[in-house]
């Protein structure tokens, strides 16, 4: 599995060993690099002693390597060799403990030359070799027109290196076993830190994975929380109130079109099945019944149809030149004895040339919806008000009037479908699809309509209206009248 | 059996109220929560049916304070709510049965009956008194293998004295488990109905099944205690 627990753990272990063992092969490269320089050091002493013991004098070349002076190359244990030659080859001296050849290699007595050798036992040495003038015997003056002198000679000397090699042997071993235990500590150790250091990250993911429709409620703790996760958690709790405001708006759709289908259809049932099983209490009024049953359930079906067709885009937009204060007057007139018999005062202040350039049929269903929904839940004896106000360029339609019941929660559920105040949904007049409508054939004529609630007077405003201007009447398509209420 | 229909809907109540009072039932009807509630806490019903989303008062509420105040009436929860969460919410306040819109009014008639049976302790439909049989879901009553033709409300008479059989039944409990309180009961209606049912169960010439206790009422049983 892909986990980020996983992934950083083995790429903390692996970059400790890493960086462990590349720290530790630089330690012993270094350390080795200062051991065998110290090594050569001391014996460069050696081979300047060894020079200094060459003198030569018209007798020739005297050496005198005693072991008086030099007791290594005496020694019967893991003696040193060296070995003296001249420029052509010809050798001067050798150490006694062997007769045979040491490689033949040499710097400056102010710049040895060292390389490692293996020694006439078998075992590994160090060779230092240098090319010198040997000094003048003072004892031996020279003649005049005696022999020249030696010019040049090449002095090699190979120490044992045995305890060189132990000590960085006993280095690497020791560096070995450190870092092998360190590498077992971090894998200890790595693993513990990264699940604590990624302990908040753990809760969160435990946490959301197990929310699920029935747990919207619950909200991830932020107190304590690390700085890089704030930011996620508030995220994720926006989205989860979201998500639950979502649920929640969906159950009570659901129940609210079981009710408005579910109810009519047990109505209709009963009706039938209690007029089967006693044909003589049949009457007028059962039938008149269920002839309400079905306008109610058409008109439930009409209004989810329109719904439909405005969210796919399939509601035919023509757009004209449309009087706003007679469209008003002409959706007010089927209204007028319901405002009557509650005493409203229906008032519209629209100046006389407002014209808005849309859909008339689309507009008089906005209108009917906006002002038959006034109409029928404002309190009696109260007031409806209707007027028209320039916003910037365009212009908006004020529909106002008093409703005592609704709380400013309930504006947000105000253009729901099926949203009715009435929890019971006793009305048979109203399913709450009217608002849901309004808006929706606002949005497919390019406006808005929101609604504001000031104390306890309602108000739904439609913006967004184009104004008629001079070019309108080039593009005013024939007039037709229609209604989709 | 007397029943109270707490539903809003007036076109249901019709049609249901039709229904139920033509299978014999006596039927309170209100739309309202509230005022549902104070006729079950007034009086005794066998079965109440009750919607869910009503005005004044919802129906849980209804239901939970009919609980809390000991109210022991069986309720049927008859409702367009369907999701398991709502059967099984109803059903924890104190329902005894749920039923979802649309139904079959059979179905709702057989609901209401078993749970009226259920009233008196009884699972089989079919009681036997002597040589009179009562099937309480037919709505048949035979007696020496002869049907008896009974009107729904004798018949109800019948079912509520044979399922108190052997009990003493008061006037006043024949009135509330009989007539609703729509019924313009006249003193002497239920000394007429007994009598009348006597007379009907007792025409093929078998003894006697329903005996006067004087000042007391009325008792069901094979032999005179």
């Amino acid at each position: 599995m892909n986990s980020i627990q996983r992934r950083l753990t083995l790429t903390l272990v692996a970059l400790c060993c890493l960086l462990w063992g590349g720290g530790s092969l630089a330690a012993y490269l270094t350390i080795r690099a200062g051991l065998v320089s110290e090594f050569d050091r001391a014996h460069t002493t050696d081979i300047d002693a060894l020079s200094n013991m060459a003198e030569q004098s018209e007798q020739g070349l005297k050496f005198d390597a005693t072991g008086e002076y030099m007791p290594a190359f005496q020694r019967e244990d893991r003696p040193d060799y060296f070995q003296l030659w001249q420029t052509d080859g010809a050798v001067l001296y050798r150490s006694p403990a062997w007769q045979g050849d040491l490689p033949r290699a040499a710097g400056t007595l102010a710049s040895p030359k060292f390389w490692n050798v293996t020694l006439p036992d078998g075992l590994r040495g160090r060779a230092v070799g240098v090319r010198f003038v040997p000094n003048e015997d003072e004892d031996t003056p020279r003649t005049p027109g005696g022999p020249a002198l030696i010019k040049e000679v090449i002095l090699v000397a190979a120490f044992h290196r045995h305890e060189l090699d132990a000590r960085l042997h006993y280095l690497g071993m020791v560096l070995l076993l450190v870092g092998m235990a360190i590498a077992v500590a971090t894998m200890v150790v790595v693993p513990l830190v990264v699940r604590r250091g990624l302990w908040p990250l753990s809760a969160l993911a435990e946490r959301a994975a197990s929310i699920d429709a029935s747990s919207l409620q619950m909200r991830f703790q932020t107190d304590n929380m690390p700085a890089e996760l704030l930011p996620i958690m508030k995220r994720l709790n926006d989205l989860l109130a979201r998500l639950e405001a979502s649920f929640t708006r969906e159950r009570r759709f659901s129940a609210d079109v079981a009710h408005e289908l579910r109810t009519p259809i047990a109505e209709l049932r009963t009706l039938a099945e209690v007029a089967l099983k006693w044909p003589d209490e049949v009457t007028a009024e059962a039938l008149k019944d269920a002839l309400q049953i079905a306008l109610q359930m058409e008109t439930i079906a009409t209004g989810l149809m329109a719904l439909a067709r405005c969210e796919g885009s399939l509601l035919p937009v023509r757009p004209e030149r449309v009087s706003v204060g007679e469209l008003l007057e002409e959706v007010l007139h089927p209204l007028a004895a319901q405002a009557h018999a509650k005493q409203l005062a229906v008032t519209v202040e629209v100046p006389k040339d407002a014209c808005w350039f849309t859909d008339r049929a689309t507009l008089r269903s906005i209108f009917t919806g906006l002002l038959s929904n006034a109409v029928d839940h404002t309190q009696s004896a109260t007031s409806v008000k209707a007027r028209v106000e320039n916003n910037g360029a365009s212009q908006r339609l004020l529909i106002s009037n008093r409703c005592g019941s609704l709380v400013q929660e309930d504006i947000s559920h105000l253009f729901e479908r099926f949203w009715q105040k009435n929890e019971a949904r006793s009305s048979t007049h109203h399913c709450g699809l009217g608002l849901a409508l309004a808006r929706a054939y606002a949005q497919s004529l390019g406006m808005t309509l929101e609604a504001q609630l000031n104390h306890t007077e309602i108000i739904f405003i439609l913006s967004g209206a184009s104004p008629c201007t001079g070019a309108d009447l080039a593009q005013e398509p024939p007039r037709q009248v229609d209604s989709q209420f | 059996m007397h029943l109270l229909f707490i539903e809003d809907s007036t076109r249901l109540q019709t049609s249901v109220g039709r229904g139920l009072r033509k299978a014999g039932y006596a039927v309170d009807i209100t739309g309202d929560g509230n005022e549902g509630l104070w006729l079950a806490e007034s009086n005794e019903y066998d079965t109440i049916i009750l919607d869910l989303m009503l005005p004044g008062l919802d129906g849980l509420s209804v239901l939970s304070r009919l609980r809390a105040r000991q109210n022991a009436a069986h309720v049927l929860i008859l409702t367009a709510k369907d999701t398991v969460e709502n059967r099984v919410t109803g059903l924890q306040t104190g329902a005894d049965d749920y039923l979802v819109k649309p139904f079959a009014f059979e179905e709702l008639l057989a609901r209401v009956q078993a749970l009226c049976r259920r009233s008196y302790q009884r699972k089989n439909p079919r009681i036997t008194i002597d040589d009179l049989e009562i099937d309480t879901a037919a709505r048949v009553a035979v007696r020496k293998n002869k049907t008896v033709e009974l009107t729904p409300r004798e018949f109800m008479l019948l079912e509520y004295l044979a399922l108190r059989r052997g009990q003493v039944v008061s006037r006043t409990e024949i009135e509330a488990h009989i007539y609703s309180d729509s019924a313009d009961l006249m003193s002497n209606a239920v000394d007429s109905a007994i009598c009348g049912l006597r007379r009907k169960i007792g025409r093929t010439g078998a003894s006697p099944l329903i005996h006067t206790r004087r000042g007391m009422g009325y008792v069901m049983e094979s032999e005179p205690a």
